[in-house]
């Protein structure tokens, strides 16, 4: 999707039209810009830049809080068209997905026509800009759709994926970033086609890593997400959320209900995707930036709320200098199939336990998620905030509260 | 202090300090042995607040008095010296000189006001046969918990009547009771008391030092357990909090009885538990008509599958055990059959000796889902 939340605003409020806005925030305050609209991106501003920066940058902007539920909705509208087209739909983050086309030319016609069907079926259904790309491998294809914007469609046909890529600059590589730009600029490498020059011991040094740029440059998937099948069930390594407070604080019973929060989420979505943890770690952040993640390993793999959150009240209270915070987080790592072992003392417990907190979920999907709650949480008074694409990675979102 | 001591006997006791010491504590004191000598006698003691051991030796003392020193500094060194007589004088700085043969050497120590002050023991209660509390020591320990959160359950629970002795052990996954028949007279109504794993440990190796027809002082003040075994002194603080209600636990009705060869079993479980997955261990117990079909394919390495014939017929069922857990009973059943008890998917199988004399064993596991 282009610029998916400022144009979902633009729908809600039409005057918002061709005027730089910025979402993430009333202005100037704490928490960083989720989305920016083409013409604030002229000034600068994008997304994952504090919002402080992006007001000296373009204080004409528009700043807006957002409204993560309304996205949500468009973003289920768009995967709901999608899926008419092919079974094997891959989203990645609320504004992005992988289709496999494979089989469908009797149906839909060759992909090039396909793609046009489908951006026109978006734009009627919708009334939202997206833009798509085409090619062999999903690198190629999300590639092309970053060159298509705004609302194009580009293809790259078979065969030709390296003299389509040679040209460009390696930073449009999907996982090079700005430290890997430098490292190959030391080097003397800019663009990709001297990439596709070198021979593999040339990025040897980078290990496995060097490998999958080798395979992008030729236009191949390769590393990390890029291994697995389009729509393949993958399972996540680790469940994570995590919140910055508005101002830095040492009140305990705030903490409380932050970490109360962030443990309902996480176990939330432990649940959504029938994982069970035994690894739970607290991240937690000082005022002056100096980070602490602790973890402990349960004796059995869990999915319920008041096990992570005895644990992980446990560890901050272990952990905590009693000096101001400014960030905490919650992972649940050592994901598992369901947990076997049943318990000798406890098991009539833990069922209850399991039958409430299916009962809440399905309350939460209904109403919202502050239909119901650990009354510990109920006390912070946590603003949802989502973001375009965060790490692209399934199982990590990021909260800014 | 000035003594003469044979290395043979200070080696004996200070072994039996190890296991309680410290290796890493954060009050220095507690990594030393508290040696005091009087009256022909040589006293260790060692603690680390939570239990103590102190021992006695028969030692020549020329000038009573008193120190400490680095236990496992002291132990290691006396150790390499050979079978023969240790004079040991300590100075005024509480460091000890040791002369053996020709072998000379300063140990520094600590002031003993340090110490800390061990309790006394009260009035002897009543008698525990050695190879009483040994049995249900072996026959229970395994299955005390590890982990710190469950709090009550990484102790076992003493449970001494004027005809029994208990002794309860559970992880929150299987439960191990022994009750031993005896007559343990003194005591009215029931004592009892949460052991915590580590003093188990040690009871095991002072009742063993001291042979199988011992017979153990029992005494209990209201926070500690006191075991003597003859020149030994084992003293525990008891873990407070409430043990599970293990009565409700232990299976009315377990469901079918199956008798197996131990060694059989064993072999079998062992075997396919190779295949089975790695962290849950899981392997598949299947009741069919005339064999007990053990089965895992949890792994990445393979499968594996493995039937011991057994007399029976009827109902079928099939049900999943941690196989760890099977094989910590069969290591310590010392009979040549077991009685395997199962029921269904959903409830604790259980386990048990065929005929043991003169106690009852009973070993319960919740089951996997599998």
């Amino acid at each position: 999707m282009d610029a998916f939340f400022v144009s979902v605003e633009e729908l809600r409020d039409p005057s918002l039209k061709g005027k730089p806005v910025v979402v993430g925030g009333k202005g100037p305050e704490r928490g960083v810009v989720s989305a920016a609209s083409y013409t604030a991106r002229k000034f600068g501003v994008h997304s994952a830049l504090p919002l402080r920066t992006a007001y000296q940058l373009c204080p004409q902007a528009i700043f807006l809080e957002g409204n993560p539920k309304l996205y949500r909705e468009y973003s289920q509208k768009v995967h709901d068209v999608m899926r008419r087209f092919s079974p094997k739909v891959e989203q990645v983050s609320i504004d992005e997905a992988y289709l496999d086309m494979a089989g469908t030319e009797r149906l839909l016609g060759r992909p090039l026509a396909a793609a046009h069907r489908l951006h026109e079926a978006v734009t009627a259904e919708t009334a939202l800009p997206c833009s798509i790309g085409i090619g062999t491998s999903r690198l190629v294809a999300k590639m092309c759709s970053d060159l298509a914007k705004p609302n194009g469609v580009l293809s790259v046909e078979p065969g030709a994926e390296a003299a389509f890529l040679a040209p460009l600059e390696v930073s449009r590589i999907p996982g090079v970033g700005r430290v890997m730009q430098s490292k190959l600029e030391e080097m003397g490498i800019r663009r990709i086609g001297q990439l596709q020059g070198l021979n593999d011991n040339a990025l040897g040094r980078f290990g496995q890593w060097g490998s999958a740029l080798a395979a992008k440059a030729r236009g191949e998937d390769g590393g990390g997400w890029f291994d697995h099948a389009v729509g393949a069930r993958e399972l996540p390594k680790s469940i994570s959320h995590e919140t910055t407070f508005g101002e830095d604080t040492a009140d305990a019973v705030l903490i409380d209900a932050t970490l109360a929060k962030l443990v309902q989420l996480v176990a939330r979505r432990l649940r959504e995707h029938g994982l069970w943890s035994r690894t739970i770690q607290i991240k937690l952040r000082y005022t002056d930036f100096t980070t602490f993640t602790r973890a402990k390993t349960l004796d059995e793999a869990t999915q319920l709320d008041n096990v992570i959150l005895e644990t992980v009240r446990r560890l901050f209270r272990e952990n905590w200098s009693g000096r101001k915070v400014r960030l905490l987080g919650v992972q649940a790592g050592s994901l598992t199939d369901p947990a076997g072992q049943l318990g000798l003392l406890d098991e009539d417990e833990r069922k209850k336990w399991g039958r409430l907190l299916a009962a809440t979920d399905q309350l939460r999907d209904r109403f919202g998620e502050s239909a119901v709650g650990l009354a510990g949480a109920m006390k912070h008074g946590r603003r949802e905030r989502i973001h375009e694409n965060p790490a692209g990675l399934p199982g990590k979102t990021k909260d800014e509260g | 202090m000035e003594i003469t001591v044979k290395t043979s006997d200070l080696v004996k006791e200070l072994g039996l300090g190890q296991g309680v010491v410290e290796k890493k504590t954060t009050i220095p004191v507690l990594s030393n042995v508290l040696i005091e000598a009087k009256d022909g006698r040589l006293t260790l003691t060692a603690t680390d607040l939570e239990l103590g051991i102190e021992s006695t030796c028969p030692a020549q003392v020329t000038k009573p008095g008193s120190t400490t020193l680095p236990a496992k500094k002291l132990l290691d060194y006396v150790r390499l010296l050979p079978n023969a007589e240790l004079a040991l004088k300590v100075g005024d700085n509480h460091s000890a000189t040791v002369v053996c043969g020709r072998a000379r050497t300063r140990i520094a120590g600590m002031s003993r006001e340090n110490f800390p002050e061990l309790p006394k023991m009260p009035a002897t209660l009543t008698q525990i046969p050695s190879a009483t509390i040994l049995n249900a020591i072996q026959k229970t320990a395994f299955a005390v918990a590890n982990e710190e959160s469950r709090y009550t359950l990484i102790g076992a629970l003493l449970l001494i009547k004027e005809d029994s002795l208990t002794m309860v052990a559970t992880d929150g996954h299987r439960l191990a009771y022994v009750k031993a028949d005896g007559s343990f007279t003194g005591v009215s109504g029931e004592v009892r008391g949460l052991v915590p794993k580590k003093a188990l440990n040690e009871l095991v190796k002072i009742a063993s030092e001291g042979g199988d027809s011992m017979a153990i002082d029992f005494a209990t003040d209201e926070n500690h357990l006191f075991f003597r075994c003859g020149s030994r002194l084992l003293i525990c603080r008891k873990l407070s909090g409430q043990f599970p209600d293990y009565d409700r636990v232990l299976p009315k009705d377990a469901g079918t009885t199956l008798t197996l060869n131990r060694e059989e079993l064993t072999a079998a479980t062992r075997r396919v538990g190779q295949f089975a997955d790695e962290r849950s261990r899981a392997v598949r117990f299947e009741l069919l008509d005339g064999e007990l079909k053990l089965a895992a394919s949890g792994s990445d390495a393979g499968e594996s599958e493995e039937s011991i014939p057994v007399e029976h017929s009827g109902s079928k069922l099939r049900v999943g055990f941690n196989s760890q857990y099977i094989l910590d009973f069969l290591a310590v059943a010392e009979s040549d059959e077991v009685l395997l008890q199962l029921k269904d998917e959903e409830s604790a199988g259980q386990m048990q000796l065929p005929d043991p004399k003169g106690y009852e064993y009973r070993y319960v596991v919740m089951p996997m889902r599998v």
